[in-house]
């Protein structure tokens, strides 16, 4: 024998031993690694929020006599400004607390020589209120381009917006200006008086394109319960806040030029006053800080039984401060809220989620906060004068398992519901995440479906495997087998495109059949029984008998079309759809839940029926064949000796089904028309978590909320058919042991 | 126990105070015996009485079954077979094997006959032909199949295909050949034809035989061993055995009062 | 009667009844497709419809079905001409109609934009093609189109040249980037040369398109005017006419000649009119490529773990553990594989490929985005148990006596495997690959995260080097099944492309899985019947 052949011959087994072992474990590998995968992707959505102390710089000593009236910072945390009463905006560096310019505001109004107060109006537009009682508006934007060796460099610009100037004389408080796109502008002054003034401006164009400008102002007249303490005006002009001193909230409409209507007229925080007001993102709520720390959120909801009336109703309680709530700062990017108390606790919440997202404690109270563009840098300035820069980090503030999987009151809905809608046409729309219509949908769907192919399959595998002549059932089998096969995408383009306008159409039919073929088949079974006496005929169809029944199917289908016409026509006047919309008041959608059921259990039907037939294939014949020589029928046999032992496998069989529909995601996905409702009407659509992540993630931006959300429902996809399988699998290998075979 | 030898000089085999173990059921029970240089020695004993195993324990066919322990010595001329040193596969080449169920591989006879070679590097024409007829010569099946050589050996009868099957095991040239019940599957007319090869082949190999049938134990071999619930009852010369057996247990099964 | 209830007979006949009707949706299902699919080609008669109200519709009949609440029946006619009528198809009350003819000159005409024409030749513009022997119109007309179709060479030939300039224009622009990414200064001579290069290749680009453009004016120049049943004129450029076929005047023959034109069109021709007419080719290619690079993933990894399950690994927690994992790969929705793929082969493995390699194309990505490579990986992942279910099994199948008679010779394990048991088992683990096959063809869900698109520019293989380009997206069938029949804007006109489509894939899904259980069924039989 050659030796050297012999050494490499067993270096090459080991070798191939190795590489064979190393390819079983990477099947484990595989499997946790999807899992670890998908699952390491869905998890930052449940990260706690950052916020890095970027700088801690104190005032420049050149402005520490200067009256500061607001503040804000750029993206990079690397500079920032402070507007001051003189009407300069001083740019200072955050890294070395110098001041590295001082820009004049552009264009001050003639005359005008202090700035009384500067308000925030939209990302980096501001309003000033001049001693002379003008407003004007002044931009101060940031923006930072990347050099060459990769440093961001910022750079600012201090613009003045014309569109913002607002004539006006005397002494007020605090005044806003709204510009109306095309249409003027609203000024609204809280007087010295406390009183309110509200002005407008109304721009209108004639037929020869001349442009007449016309003013009207008009004073709330309405009785105030006290004195005011905080007032916030949307930005589009129409709706007006005020917080009182009792704790009162007052809404009025100033939409329409003269007219002034008080809307609401609320408590909010219980007699504690109002001590900070502001609108959130999209200007649908607004957030109350009390005195007492109380922090609330409150958007106008149609009241039960008061018809068309909104009233501003409390639908979201967010952690309270320890004391004097002193600010709200609304995020510019989403539904988040910056606020600080008396002592300097500054907290920032998703009003939504009521999740707390962050708390940061400085040394001193705050006098003035702000935000960047984009919301990611935050800024204070305290009321010893020094500057704090944080970077925040809040990727996913909207969600937590409280919204995913609980009731979430929306701005805009009435009551707090489950819903899914990830995106909308409009900026500040907020995605409404919850899992809860899409799990009951996957429910809903696998549970007709199931309803529908379980008796189907398993009576079927019974027949097959029990009573069929064996030379029938090796020709069957592979059959059902090859219908396994055929792609759910053909099934789905079926169940959409054919199926369900043709039980459009013949919706009474469709659920007569459901009693006309049973009804049928008695009476067939009726019949056999005079049959079985002529006995060659009974002979010769003995293991056969589902041939003689395919006909009377047919012709039973038949029956329930011609009947399902004549009783749509006797009884419900000709439409059902219509009488199921008048009379019952249930929509009819022409995808709904039945073509999913008849879809969707066709599809599991051949694999619970291959799996189900396999298990009670396997019971020993041994074992039929005593129980068969003790005199029992042949379905006495199937039903007490076979069926018992094959339970396991049986059962297995239907929990495989069962993750397969749970799973299945082409079939759902054109069956149904995809709308995330929660309704247990077999006459309605809905949407499973498998088709949602079809639908959803080629619009899903890469790390998003979103595309996290999609990929933790694929986590719960995961896991649940995991379970799913690993049980029925289990269950196999226990029925498999117990008779031995494979 | 010990047994005596014809030629205690040499065994070829010899089996000292063998264990083993399936998991912690013991199939084996302090196993003492050595077989000679051509000479067929028999195992018999009733089924399950761990004759198989002990065969199996001799090319090592026990390691492919999962929680087998074996403690004790086995010794293949000075070599150790369960050392850790032993190379299974030289072993093997050296001890060749017939199963109970005739096994050729799904290709030709010839395939079938130069598998071993064509394994361990051999792939002269000439040296395969020469060992092809050889094989099938000693095996005497030669005639019956020299025409077809390149037909699948699946087409053979139960007896040929098990004759072939020992024509393979010779082509590689072992020392030993144990046969594991080589004709319990078989009709009486292969089954004399086997017999007969055995006493043909005794002449250049070593035999050992499982068989759960006297007959044959008492028609081929020169030694018998009795097995009985893992134990080794009795071995001798065969003629012994059968006439005049120490043991009473021994005389039981042979008179057929169990079994 | 008690007697036979109590034997359970009746019972017996429900179950017959429950595996009836499985088998008749199953049937119902084919039948459907099959009816839907198989006709759509055949050229029927285009009927004349005289209506009531003396106006006259001409078109081919669809379908005929009853009102229910008035009993009476309607008729869906495909009267074609969308770019006249707005829609190709209209429903006519049978009591409208007063008369029904076949005109023998009624035409048919497949046109490459808006359809289909149903109308008659009016005449004819092609002075200056040689049409002198014809001598019908409509054989003018047929001579006129065959001359054009002569000169349509030269002007593929241009546009096969366009093709080639732009790709090397594409490939020097992508070399340029990346030139100028490294460093511009150390690279100046060859910036140089490839921009002028490059601006050659563009310039000749720009003759050709000019060639281009002049050939095909010139040959859109010829045009054939028409009139449709109510007598609107339209004038048709030769060039747009695909094919032209007068139903009315056929024989069978002619009809099946013209069906299999059609069939060849299918298989071998680019989709028309956004994939909803013309041919399925790069989508059969698709799938096909897509295929075979799956099973080159999922045969030898599938075929190795099913051998370590099988020969190597010993009973315990460890190879349980594979089993489970085994199973669960298979019974792991499939979208949560495309969700993996995107995650993991896209975002994951491409982003950092496009990273270290073409840096400089970013943010274009070039593998960070879906391809055919990625769908393929992602699918090897899905179908990979079922290559390793078949293989086990067929091994299982083996008898132990061979393996042990092999290694009683001396064989080592690694040889019984090669030489023994693996050509053993090669049936099973061929009915494997198939099934895997066949399963990778009919999923849709995965490949519509990780890579398929409804209409692909260029082929995942071609001419140019590397040959394989596998970051190319492709077209695939059962997605162009879910995009045409859900997502196209005319979903009626829309719908017989789908049930050809459909055809073809339950056509090859069949074949496939029939094949495989054929396979199967053979390889039981041979080893369970045979004396081992």
């Amino acid at each position: 024998m050659k030796k050297n052949y012999t050494q490499a011959s067993r270096r090459r087994d080991r070798l191939a031993e190795l590489l064979i072992r190393i390819c079983g474990l990477f099947v484990i590998v595989a499997v946790v690694w999807i899992l670890v995968m998908i699952t390491r992707v869905a998890l930052p959505l449940f990260y706690s929020p950052k916020a890095t102390s970027i700088a801690s710089i104190s005032l420049p000593v050149e402005l520490k006599q200067s009256r500061l009236l607001s503040i804000g910072i750029d993206e990079t945390q690397q500079e920032l400004f402070s507007l001051d009463g003189k009407g300069l905006v001083h740019f200072i560096d955050t890294r070395g607390g110098t001041l590295k310019e001082s820009v004049p505001v552009p264009d001050p109004p003639p005359g005008a020589r202090t700035v009384v107060s500067a308000e925030l109006v939209s990302k980096s537009l501001y309003n000033l209120l001049w001693d002379t009682g003008v407003v004007s508006s002044v931009k101060i934007a940031f923006s930072s381009t990347r050099s060459e060796s990769g440093n961001t460099i910022v750079s600012h610009e201090v613009s003045a917006d014309p569109e913002g100037f607002f004539p006006g004389s005397g002494a007020f408080k605090r005044s806003f200006v709204r510009t109306i796109e095309g249409k003027g502008a609203v000024r609204v002054d809280q007087l010295e008086s406390d009183r309110i003034r509200v002005t407008w401006r109304s721009k209108e164009t004639d037929l020869f394109g001349n442009e007449k400008a016309t003013t009207s102002s008009s004073e709330i007249q309405d009785p105030l319960p006290a004195a005011i303490t905080a007032v916030v005006l949307d930005h589009a002009g129409h709706y007006l806040y005020a917080g009182t001193r009792n704790g009162q909230l007052m809404r009025w409409d100033i939409s329409e030029p003269g007219e002034i209507r008080l809307l609401d007229s609320t408590a909010v925080t219980g007699n504690s006053p109002v001590t900070a007001l502001n609108l959130v993102l999209g200007d649908i709520s607004v957030a109350v800080g009390d005195g007492k720390g109380g922090y609330t959120a409150w958007f106008p909801v149609t009241a039960a039984g008061s018809g068309e009336g909104k009233q501003l109703v409390r639908t979201h309680v967010l952690r309270p401060h320890t004391g004097t709530v002193s600010a709200i700062l609304p995020s510019p990017r989403d539904k988040s809220l910056v606020s600080v108390n008396d002592q300097g606790v500054i907290h920032i919440d998703h009003v939504t989620s009521e999740r707390n997202l962050l708390t940061l404690k400085g040394a001193k109270p705050v006098a003035m906060l702000a935000l960047s563009a984009q919301g990611n840098s935050l800024c204070s300035l305290d009321t010893a004068g020094n500057f704090a820069v944080w970077r925040l980090e809040i990727p996913h503030p909207e969600v937590s398992l409280g919204t995913l999987f609980g009731k979430v009151w929306y701005e805009g809905y009435d009551r707090p519901e489950y819903v899914w809608q990830s995106s909308a046409a409009n900026d500040d729309f907020e995605p409404k995440m919850s899992l809860v219509p899409l799990i009951f949908g996957t429910l809903k769907a696998t549970a007709f479906a199931m309803l529908f192919a379980v008796p189907l399959a398993l009576l079927g595998a019974l027949y097959t495997s029990q009573f069929m002549a064996p030379r029938l059932k090796s020709r069957i089998k592979p059959a059902v087998e090859i219908m396994a096969a055929i792609p759910s995408v053909v099934v789905g383009f079926l169940a959409g495109l054919w199926l369900a306008p043709l039980i459009d159409k013949v919706v009474l039919a469709f659920f007569l059949s459901f009693i006309i073929i049973p009804v049928m088949l008695l009476v067939t079974i009726f019949f056999w029984r005079l049959i079985k006496t002529a006995s060659p005929l009974e002979r010769r169809l003995r293991g056969k008998e589902f041939i003689v029944l395919i006909p009377i199917v047919l012709v039973g289908t038949w029956l329930a079309y011609l009947l399902g016409g004549i009783v749509e026509v006797q009884v419900f006047g000709g439409d059902f759809k219509q009488w199921l919309y008048s009379v019952l008041g249930i929509r009819y959608d022409q995808r709904n839940s039945m073509i999913i059921a008849v879809a969707l259990g066709f599809a599991v039907i051949p694999l619970i029926f291959t799996i189900a037939e396999d298990a009670l294939s396997n019971v020993p014949r041994n074992l039929t064949a005593a129980s068969l020589a003790l005199g029992a029928s042949r379905w006495q046999t199937a039903w007490r000796v076979v069926l018992p032992s094959a339970l396991p496998g049986v059962f297995s069989a239907v929990m495989i089904g069962f993750g397969r529909a749970v799973g299945e995601t082409m079939i759902v996905l054109m069956a149904t028309g995809n709308t995330p409702i929660m309704s247990g009407s077999i006459f309605n659509g809905l949407r499973s978590l498998s088709a949602n992540i079809a639908v959803e993630i080629p619009e899903a931006s890469l790390n998003g909320s979103l595309y996290r959300v999609l990929f933790l429902s694929a986590v719960l996809l995961f896991i649940f058919t995991f379970i799913i399988n690993t049980v029925a699998e289990a269950l196999r290998q226990r029925f498999r042991r117990k008779y031995g075979r494979y | 126990m010990t047994v005596p030898t014809h030629n205690p000089a040499s065994p070829i085999l010899t089996v000292k105070d063998l264990d083993l173990f399936y998991g912690a059921k013991q199939a084996l029970k302090k196993i003492n015996i050595s077989m000679q240089r051509n000479q067929v020695t028999a195992f018999i004993g009733p089924s399950g009485c761990g004759k198989s195993t002990l065969l199996r324990c001799f090319n090592r066919m026990n390691d492919l079954i999962d929680n087998v322990r074996v403690e004790g010595s086995i010794s293949f001329e000075d070599q150790e077979i369960y050392a850790a040193s032993t190379d299974v596969i030289t072993l093997r080449r050296r001890i060749g094997m017939v199963f109970q169920q005739s096994n050729p591989f799904p290709k030709s006879i010839y395939e079938n006959i130069v598998y071993g070679l064509r394994i361990a590097g051999v792939n002269d024409k000439s040296l395969l032909d020469e060992t092809v007829e050889r094989s099938l010569r000693s095996a005497a099946i030669w005639d019956e199949v020299k025409d077809r050589l390149h037909d699948s050996a699946l087409g053979l009868s139960g007896g040929q295909a098990q004759r072939i099957c020992i024509a393979r095991a010779i082509a590689v040239n072992p020392e030993i050949i144990l046969m594991d019940e080589p004709c319990s599957a078989l009709d009486p007319i292969s089954t004399l034809k086997i017999e007969e090869l055995i006493d043909e082949l005794k002449r250049k190999y070593t035999i050992i035989i499982v068989t759960h049938n006297m007959q044959q134990a008492a028609r081929v071999s020169d030694v018998t061993g009795f097995f009985y619930l893992g134990e080794l009852i009795e071995a001798g010369p065969t003629r012994k055995i059968f006439t005049n057996p120490e043991k009473t247990q021994t005389e039981d099964y042979i008179t057929g009062r169990f079994g | 009667m008690k007697q036979y209830w109590k034997t359970g007979e009746p019972l017996v006949m429900l179950t017959g009844a429950a595996l009836a009707v499985i088998l008749v949706m199953t049937l119902t299902l084919v039948g459907v497709v099959l009816t839907n699919g198989l006709g759509y080609f055949w050229p029927s008669h285009l009927v004349r419809l005289e209506l009531k109200d003396g106006s006259t519709a001409l078109g081919q009949i669809m379908k005929r079905e009853k009102n229910p609440l008035t009993g009476e029946h309607r008729l869906q006619l495909k009267v074609s001409n969308r770019d006249l009528y707005g829609q190709d198809f209209r429903w006519i009350d049978e009591k409208d109609v007063t008369g029904r003819s076949l005109p023998k000159d009624a035409l048919l005409l497949e046109r490459r934009e808006h359809g289909n024409f149903a109308g008659f030749l009016s005449g004819l513009s092609v002075d200056g093609l040689k049409v002198d022997q014809a001598t019908s119109p409509l054989e003018k007309l047929k001579l006129a189109r065959a001359a054009i179709e002569e000169r349509q060479p030269h002007l593929d030939n241009i546009r096969k040249k366009m093709m080639t300039l732009n790709q090397q224009a594409e490939s020097m622009r992508l070399k340029l980037l990346k030139l100028e990414y490294r460093n511009r200064e150390q690279h100046a001579a060859e910036i140089a040369r490839l921009t002028a290069t490059r601006e050659q290749v563009l310039a000749e680009f720009n003759v050709l398109n000019g060639q281009a453009t002049t050939a095909q004016a010139e040959i859109g120049g010829f045009t054939a005017q028409f009139k449709d049943v109510s007598g609107g004129a339209k004038d048709i450029p030769l060039v747009d006419i695909m094919r032209i076929l007068a139903p009315n005047d056929m024989s069978i023959p002619a009809k099946m000649l013209a069906y299999a034109s059609r069939v060849k069109e299918l298989l071998l021709d680019e989709p028309r009119e956004s994939n909803t007419e013309g041919g399925l080719f790069p989508a059969i290619f698709g799938t096909v490529m897509m295929v075979l690079v799956m099973s080159f993933f999922s045969l030898p990894f599938g075929v190795i773990a099913a051998i370590y399950l099988r020969e190597y690994a010993r009973d315990g927690l460890m190879t349980r553990m594979v089993r489970i994992a085994v199973n669960n790969l298979a019974g792991v929705p499939s979208i949560v594989y495309g969700v993996f793929g995107l995650g993991f082969f896209v975002y994951g493995i491409g982003g950092s490929i496009d990273a270290i390699f073409f840096p400089e194309r970013l943010p274009t990505p070039t593998f960070g985005t879906g391809g055919i490579l990625w769908s393929s990986l992602t699918l090897a992942l899905l179908t990979v148990p079922v290559v390793i279910v078949a293989t086990e099994e067929s091994l299982a199948s083996i008898p132990r006596g061979l393996r042990e008679g092999s290694l009683a010779l001396g064989a080592t394990k690694f040889q019984t495997l090669t030489r023994v048991l693996l050509p053993m088992a090669t049936p099973g683990i061929m009915t494997g690959l198939i099934l895997s096959m066949a399963r990778a063809v009919g999923e849709v869900a995965p490949l519509m995260v990780v890579g398929v698109v409804k209409l692909a520019p260029s082929l995942p293989f071609d001419t140019t080097f590397p040959f394989f380009h596998m970051d190319r997206k492709f077209m695939h069938l059962g997605f162009h099944i879910y995009d045409v029949g859900f997502q196209s804007p005319n979903v009626e006109a829309a719908k017989p492309m789908v049930y050809i489509t459909t055809l073809l894939l339950l056509g090859i899904v069949i074949v496939a899985s029939s094949m495989a259980i054929y396979f199967r069924t053979r390889m039981r039989k041979r080893y369970t019947s045979s004396h081992f």
